[in-house]
């Protein structure tokens, strides 16, 4: 033991000074250096974005790209992003308001295939998306929704309806029933007492929980592709992947337009990371 | 006669109190499960359908049924069992090394130092933008002549010729999974972070004053109490990984020669390139037992790990 102190006492000073800063300086520099080139890209006209050598910098810095980008008619990236701001806000308020009370009757009746339900609900958010694609397909064809918002918003329903509501349960049981018990003994009915005590107590939860909802659909890509066939029904991820197909891949337009979907949803994920950590690692960190 | 009315009603409400309760229950639960059904349960049953079928979108005048027909056709086709393949190596490719950093960055932001939570802020972004999004970006990093990877390694000396990361079937594959591996590093960040949050610091205390190393305290300490959240952030990833289909689909979309091709993509290739609705329906289950083998040992684990804990 004596002869181990000295040795692990340069370790640990090691640890503490040029390994946790170096680290971190990696750390950060291989997270945030694909963005900032691709940022860097997109402050570039067509002569630097295609400059050999290459130039690191942008000499003369432009928001060119975000113009072509923004309004072009071929490939209307403004449409896109209105496209997907619609199609990811509709699920959002939907799958909470469908999670909420699904969560809620989990967490505080008990019924029959109740366990049932929950594994159903955990395994499916395992599912392969891949999976559903042709039935899916056919099944919209049938109904007339091909190209309609409402074929992308049901679909994502798929994957944001059984994660809510796994998280739902989560936050309702936390909340203590005596609380809705003394409401109910009050005059409340079961839905009133969801309202005016339970949704309020888990306010934190389910904002972040919904947010996590959008941020997901944000991200939906194949479905999008599958369910729409015109230009204008496009959304952000299938808008991009569009842009690649269209020519030659204009990497000037496409880098801008890669920057723009990525601000939302950085900008929701900084404000609201503390409760979505939060939620997504309670389960685990119990479990 | 108020009082006798009053008195049976009492008696003898038209639903009982808790078959109410139980009502009101299913009630609340009808719209998910009416979601679920729809974009989930049916769609699947679909699919099985679709399987037994000679389904190609635009041959519908061959549209018949033919029993196990695709499946044989599954076990004799050699890219079917190539895409198994593949996705072996990009599923344990791509977790082992988004663990090991993963792990190295979550006791990075286990230490104080000013500005933690900038830090963890901005390298927690790559997890939350879309999958085009990682995608495109990384193309354009790979990009041959215009490239940045490239340049750096020439100008490091390192590099000779330019590659052409993506469409070299020796090393399209490397490519792919090292850019999951960027995206997917602070998911277990996150994960690992929280657990190493939640192990009481009097422990790290005790064991210092007992003249434990810095190592000594991460074997003894520090893994076993991160056993159980390090089991489920792993099988929940691999499953995750072995159906992820958008990076490999944007990036080279299963080439070049099928050098990247894994079964979920394989499937995407089926129904959308060839509409062999069949084809892809056959695939589809397959999937979907594969992820059913995976979901059960996922709950047989946690189970274990929970009994311990």
């Amino acid at each position: 033991m004596m002869r181990r102190r000295p040795s692990a006492g340069l370790a640990e000073r090691l640890l503490a000074g040029p390994v946790l800063w170096g680290g971190l300086v990696l750390l950060t520099a291989f997270a945030l250096g694909p963005f900032i080139w691709m940022l860097l890209t997109s402050l570039k006209d067509h002569q630097e974005l295609y400059a050999t050598p290459l130039e690191y910098l942008p000499r003369h810095p432009t928001l060119e790209n975000y113009v072509d980008a923004w309004t072009s008619p071929v490939t209307p990236f403004s449409r896109f992003f209105f496209n997907s701001l619609w199609v990811c806000s509709v699920t959002m308020v939907a799958t909470t308001a469908v999670s909420v009370l699904a969560g809620y009757a989990i967490a505080r009746f008990r019924f029959a295939g109740r366990d049932a339900l929950l594994l159903i609900f955990l395994a499916t958010q395992m599912f392969p998306s891949v999976l559903l694609i042709a039935p899916l397909l056919t099944q919209w064809r049938a109904l007339g929704l091909i190209d309609t918002y409402q074929a992308l918003i049901y679909s994502n329903f798929s994957f944001t309806v059984p994660f809510t509501v796994w998280m739902m349960v989560g936050y309702f049981s936390s909340i203590p029933r005596d609380l809705e018990e003394s409401a109910m003994i009050d005059g409340c009915n079961h839905f009133g007492a969801l309202c005016r005590i339970v949704l309020p107590l888990a306010a934190p939860g389910i904002a972040a929980t919904a947010i996590f909802a959008f941020v997901v659909s944000w991200s939906e890509l194949l479905f999008a592709i599958s369910f729409t066939t015109e230009t204008d029904m496009r959304t952000l991820s299938a808008g991009l992947l569009y842009m690649v197909g269209q020519y030659e891949v204009q990497w000037g337009p496409l880098s801008a337009g890669v920057i723009m979907s990525t601000v939302p949803v950085a900008v929701l994920f900084t404000f609201l990371q503390r409760h979505l950590i939060h939620g997504l690692t309670a389960g685990a960190v119990k479990g | 006669m108020t009082t006798l009315a009053l008195g049976t009603r009492r008696a003898r409400p038209l639903i009982s109190a808790r078959t109410r309760k139980l009502l009101i229950g299913y009630c609340y639960l009808m719209p998910a499960a009416l979601c679920m059904l729809a974009t989930v349960v049916v769609p699947i049953g679909m699919a099985i359908k679709m399987s037994l079928y000679n389904d190609i979108l635009y041959k519908p005048q061959d549209y018949r049924f033919i029993g196990l027909g695709n499946y044989f056709r599954l076990a004799a086709d050699p890219v079917f069992w190539l895409s198994l393949w593949n996705s072996c190596v990009w599923v344990f490719g791509s977790v082992a090394l988004q663990f090991v950093f993963g792990f190295a960055a979550a006791l990075l932001l286990n230490q104080a130092f000013r500005g933690r939570a900038l830090v963890r802020t901005l390298t927690l972004l790559p997890w939350i933008i879309p999958g085009v999004v990682v995608g495109l970006i990384w193309e354009w990093l790979y990009q041959p002549n215009y490239g940045v990877i490239n340049d750096l390694l020439i100008k490091a000396g390192w590099l000779h010729d330019r590659i052409a990361w993506l469409s070299t079937p020796d090393l399209a594959m490397a490519a792919v999974v090292f850019t999951n591996v960027w995206r997917g590093i602070p998911f277990f960040t996150i994960m690992l972070l929280a657990g190493l949050q939640a192990v009481p610091a009097e422990l790290y205390e005790a064991a210092h004053v007992d003249g434990a190393s810095v190592f000594g305290r991460f074997r003894h300490i520090t893994l076993p109490l991160l056993r159980p959240i390090i089991v489920v952030a792993t099988a929940t990833r691999i499953i995750w990984t072995f159906n992820y289909a958008d990076l490999i689909f944007v990036m080279t979309n299963g080439g070049p020669a099928n050098a990247t091709q894994i079964t979920s993509t394989y499937t995407l290739l089926q129904a959308y390139s060839n509409l062999d609705f069949g084809y892809a329906g056959a695939l589809s289950v397959v999937l979907l037992l594969v992820m059913l083998v995976f979901t059960a040992a996922y709950l047989r684990i946690t189970r274990g790990v929970e009994e311990i804990a």
